[in-house]
């Protein structure tokens, strides 16, 4: 038999759920927080759109034999034109990321949130979980509605690939799998550095930049080193065709998780060790 | 309640908290004073662990924050600096830090209504007034309903009207037998709701007392008397404890006797008076005595002196 609860007094009487910090309860409290900034369904719609628009457009554009509307290093089958876009996606995504650790230092949130939570970790595990999962989703679903549009506008001259074919859909979800990853990346940045302005800093440069400053070295150099660059390894998990110097998919995923992983430690670490 | 064991914190070179103990009880309202820098916000971070101590304790009802199953409920806490991100609205605000330990949305909404944000809950924060702002702090230390209050300078950029609803909660909650600790760089402002005092200065204990008490301790008195006579009167004025010294030509400043006691010498031996006043040491100037020493910035004139 339940009785109205509004019946019965407030303080006298103790609660029918006696409130507990729980690792459940951190998540939703996160996930309220996720929810309800603008900078998230900003950041969430710009990745969306550069995968899908730079994906089409690069579909449209594709003229066998010259390369065009792909980049260079790109091979150029179905899978890849259809992701042309990763790339702006992951700075969108990470983004998403680091604003949403960062964001809490530079706005002073993290004070009320670190209060709430003083054991402090479980605010990094949700925060990642969160950004990982959210961002997973939705560009696997993006990578996927990329390849069926795309495929539709490429002309003759590519091989026709379907859903059905082999590596078609690893290359996808893979696509979901870094971008994912790339989100918690940036949590883990922001996180790390306190700083929204810094945190993008680095993302940008890790993922855009170093790429660039490698290709400057002596060429036995730069093909040493540049399949584990953090970009290049975690690309080439959604490489329909891996070869022409990038690592395999289950590595190049190994390798990505590895560098996700230190920053992740070492955020964890600061925010474990030092004063908020 | 909370209380503070040889607590000291140092950044650096700097000793922001020196050895630094106290105890906050149940029932009462206890103000935490000290000028600018006196290390009043770095002791209130170091009890719900946003710092960590360089050495001693901090316990909040008998354990150290972290400790506590159900935190938010142990202690409600207001910081000095804004702890609100500005693109969230006020009840999304409260409703992810409700949301941690399960506190159901209707407390959400009770303590808007308590802190008077009903009309500007769904609006985001970063258009506050720093009034709003501070009420939102308010709401968000109720949300758990603690036994401890903690509230760093929290009548800062309110109104007259919000300053008396500060006033009027806080006494609400220590009369409910919860524990209340406030901070402030302002006395007068202090000793109308706090029962009991502790203040610091440069990290250190300067006084544990109560309000009448500081008086009695720090007031320095006197009875200032304007007379043409004043050599005559001087010569009138002796007798244990009693100390006279002149202010201006016209004018002495007289310890160990009252007004009346002064007025029946002078009416006695036919001095005339044209002034005659007892002068109290405000609070502000028994605060400002004790905390001379330990300012953190002192003004050029006070550095003169």
């Amino acid at each position: 038999m339940t009785q109205p609860r509004l019946a019965q007094p407030q303080l006298a009487q103790p609660r029918l759920t006696q409130p507990r910090l729980t690792a459940r309860g951190v998540l939703a409290g996160e996930w309220t927080k996720f929810g309800s900034l603008r900078s998230t369904w900003i950041t969430l719609g710009v990745s969306a759109l550069f995968l899908l628009a730079i994906g089409l457009i690069a579909a449209a554009s594709f003229t066998p034999g010259t390369g065009r509307g792909v980049a260079a290093d790109r091979p150029m089958d179905a899978v890849g034109i259809a992701l042309a876009g990763t790339t702006f996606a992951a700075l969108a995504v990470g983004v998403l990321g680091v604003l949403l650790s960062a964001g809490e230092y530079t706005t002073g949130m993290i004070r009320a949130t670190l209060t709430a939570v003083p054991t402090r970790l479980p605010v990094l595990w949700a925060k990642s979980l969160i950004a990982g999962g959210v961002a997973l989703v939705l560009m696997a679903v993006g990578a996927l509605v990329s390849f069926l549009l795309g495929s539709a506008l490429l002309r003759a001259g590519v091989t026709a690939l379907g859903l059905g074919d082999d590596g078609v859909l690893r290359s996808l979800a893979g696509a979901g799998l870094y971008l994912g990853l790339v989100a918690v990346f940036g949590v883990g940045l922001g996180m790390l550095v306190r700083s929204s302005a810094g945190g993008i800093a680095i993302l940008a440069g890790t993922l855009l930049i170093l790429p660039g400053v490698i290709g400057l070295l002596p060429d036995s150099w730069s093909t040493a080193i540049s399949p584990y660059l953090p970009s290049n390894a975690g690309e080439a998990v959604m490489r329909l065709h891996p070869g022409g110097g990038s690592l395999s998919p289950a590595v190049g995923l190994a390798v990505f998780a590895g560098y996700v992983a230190v920053i992740l430690a070492a955020a964890a670490v600061r925010l474990r060790k030092s004063d908020a | 309640m909370i209380e503070v064991r040889e607590l000291t914190k140092r950044f650096g070179s700097k000793t922001a908290v020196d050895n630094l103990s106290f105890t906050a009880k149940p029932g009462q309202v206890t103000g935490f004073l000290g000028p600018n820098g006196a290390g009043k916000s770095t002791t209130m971070r170091m009890i719900v662990g946003l710092d960590a101590p360089t050495s001693g304790t901090a316990l909040v009802n008998g354990a150290r924050y972290a400790a506590h199953a159900a935190p938010l409920c142990e202690i409600g806490v207001l910081l000095e600096a804004r702890s609100v991100h500005p693109g969230r609205t006020a009840v999304a605000h409260l409703l992810a830090l409700a949301r941690t330990h399960g506190i159901p949305r209707r407390r959400v909404d009770e303590v808007i209504a308590r802190a008077g944000l009903g009309a500007v809950a769904g609006k985001r924060v970063g258009g506050f007034s720093l009034g709003m702002g501070q009420r939102l702090g308010i709401a968000a230390a109720l949300l758990g309903d603690p036994a401890v209050i903690m509230l760093d300078e929290p009548v800062n950029g309110l109104d007259p009207e919000g300053v008396l609803w500060v006033r009027n909660l806080l006494g609400g909650l220590a009369a409910e037998g919860r524990t209340v600790l406030l901070s402030s760089h302002l006395m007068s402002e202090t000793a109308l709701i706090a029962d009991h005092l502790v203040i610091v200065g440069r990290g250190r204990l300067l006084a544990d007392t109560s309000v009448p008490d500081l008086i009695a301790q720090t007031a320095g008195g006197g009875v200032r008397v304007g007379t043409s006579e004043t050599g005559l009167l001087r010569s009138l004025l002796t007798g244990p404890g009693v100390t006279v010294t002149s202010v201006d030509h016209e004018e002495l400043l007289v310890t160990g006797l009252s007004a009346r006691e002064l007025g029946r010498v002078a009416a006695d031996n036919r001095v005339p008076l044209h002034e005659l006043s007892s002068s109290q040491v405000s609070l502000e100037e028994a605060f400002m005595n004790l905390t001379r020493e330990s300012v953190e910035y002192p003004s050029a004139l006070e550095a003169v002196k």
